[in-house]
């Protein structure tokens, strides 16, 4: 099976084109240029936008901008190509990155998402993790300080274990459907739902 | 054929047109009720619900006129200007879309929509003409020589847009959002010479419109709760008349000034009745296409320079003009 892979939802975006397990292709940008990274992934394979038989995508959480990007790129091709699509949480994707690892993503406002028993929203300080847990993901890179503190341990900023790499998303995808059956993970509501009296 | 794609603000919609502009479909999925408990419209609300409805909103219009992506020769989107999430994911899904079927691109500008709303069959408006856009979200006055190429701006608001105008009063006045619909309805059973609301006089062809809406929050001040509900009628009428002059001022004195023979109206307040009636000489955009909608997108698609794959991969939305 030939599945294209792309995740938006931090702010590198990756991508792989997969083909029954083997990584053909990964690249990395931005979410705006992702379309690029898919259409050089395609080029170097020498394979046909026809010949795509799945999207999986990284549904976050993440920026809640970058989550969207993806999704709607997702959901075009999947319009006009016929593909299926699976959803993949990006936090599923860099733990299976690293095996073992606490997954940890920069959730902005002082807060970071990670897995713990589910997706989770909270304060760095919050996470407690158990002395010499791994935590890989932006969100560990960004609170280094506070995690290490904590007895976390942390790989170097450019390891590429903290990226959420396509080809796991490849991996992990399951249950190829609809693509408007796949929903981002915000795991906030909007502001204005949380002022709302 | 053109598919067109608009996610600026809070609708989200989707349209097919032919070459020679002809609108076969036109589906506009509105997200007003979803932003009326708000009072406003909130990015983050908005762009969560475009990314729900842009691909089955894609998948009406095609199936509305009768046509698959097999039929389409360029998709038009809009880049800007507005909500930048909002506008993101219509350009992300566009792109796909584009890129999926080797289709070229035209990066729309919404503006630039609205007056291309008057290109459209079966009565299109030729340039040059000069066009008032007046909605909730832009008030200016556009010097449009010919159908492809930025227009000329020769005058806009200082403040809030016409429709943000009607949609503020129309609060002030207890009428749900987005009221400007119901209060130029309530108006025309009100005396519109009730209330002496002032015209803001600012140099050169541009607008201001809140120290309108300040005088309008006084008079209803002044107001019992009692009072306030029996003169409604008549506070609405002088609001609205009020707006619609100034409106209608400014536009011919940009008519004039640039010796413009032909005057037309675009954007949702065109749909005003009082404005229609108050410029009758100009040609008002039709009134199924004064709201954002994406035959109009469309259209201006068919006259702009379209990006050829790959050139479109990269890119990005704009919230702003400047
Ligand atoms: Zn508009």
């Amino acid at each position: 099976m030939l599945i294209l892979a792309f995740d938006t939802a931090t702010d590198v975006a990756t991508s792989a084109l997969v083909s029954d397990g083997e990584v053909l292709g990964e690249r990395r940008s931005r979410a705006v240029t992702v379309l690029e990274d898919i259409d050089a992934l395609l080029r170097q394979a020498g394979a046909h936008t026809r010949e795509l038989e799945g999207i999986a995508v990284g549904i976050g959480p993440g920026s809640f901008t970058g989550v969207r990007i993806g999704l709607a790129t997702a959901r075009g091709l999947a319009l006009a190509l016929g593909v299926p699509v699976a959803g993949v949480s990006t936090l599923d994707a860099l733990a299976a990155g690293a095996l073992g690892a606490l997954p940890v993503v920069d959730a902005r406002r002082g807060e970071v998402f990670v897995l713990e028993d589910e997706p989770r929203v909270l304060a760095p300080a919050e996470l407690r993790p158990s002395p010499g847990t791994l935590c890989v993901g932006s969100g560990a890179v960004r609170y280094r300080s506070v995690l290490e503190a904590a007895g976390a341990e942390i790989p170097a900023d450019q390891d590429e274990r903290h990226v959420p790499r396509a080809r796991f998303h490849a991996q992990l995808a399951r249950d190829f459907g609809p693509a408007e059956a796949v929903e981002p993970m915000y795991l906030r509501v909007p502001d204005a739902d949380k002022t709302r009296k | 054929m053109i598919l067109g794609i608009e996610t600026s603000c809070d609708e989200t919609a989707a349209a097919v047109i032919t070459p020679d502009g002809r609108i076969l479909s036109n589906v506009v999925s509105s997200q007003a009720d979803l932003h009326a408990r708000y009072g406003g419209v909130v990015p983050e609300v908005a762009s969560r619900r475009h990314l729900e409805l842009v691909t089955p909103v894609v998948q009406e219009a095609l199936r509305d006129s009768g046509t698959t992506l097999d039929d389409v020769d360029l998709v038009g989107v809009t880049a800007g200007p507005g909500l930048i999430g909002a506008l993101l994911v219509g350009v992300a899904a566009a792109k796909a879309i584009a890129w999926a079927r080797r289709l070229p691109l035209a990066a729309v500008d919404h503006l630039q929509g609205h007056v291309a709303s008057l290109y459209l069959e079966p009565d299109p408006v030729e340039p040059p003409f000069l066009c008032l856009l007046a909605s909730g979200g832009h008030t200016m006055l556009l010097d449009v020589q010919e159908r492809n190429g930025k227009p000329r701006v020769l005058g806009a608001t200082l403040d809030d847009a016409a429709g943000e105008a009607f949609d503020k009063g129309a609060r002030l006045l207890g009428f749900g959002y987005p009221g400007g619909a119901e209060l130029d309805h309530v108006a025309r059973n009100g005396d519109p010479s009730a209330y002496a609301f002032p015209v803001a006089r600012v140099p050169g062809l541009d607008f201001s419109f809140s120290g309108l809406k300040t005088a309008l929050l006084y008079a209803v001040r002044k107001l019992t709760a009692e009072e306030g509900e029996r003169r409604r009628a008549d506070l609405a009428a002088s609001y609205q008349r009020a707006i619609v002059r100034a409106l209608v001022e400014r536009t011919r004195q940009a008519a004039e000034q640039i010796g413009a023979t032909r005057i037309a109206v675009v954007g949702g307040v065109a749909a005003n009745s009082e404005l229609r009636a108050a410029l009758a000489e100009a040609r008002a955009a039709p009134l199924a296409l004064c709201t954002d909608n994406a035959a109009m997108i469309a259209s201006a698609a068919r006259f702009s320079n379209p990006i050829h794959y790959p050139g479109y991969l990269g890119l990005d939305a704009y919230a702003s003009t400047a």
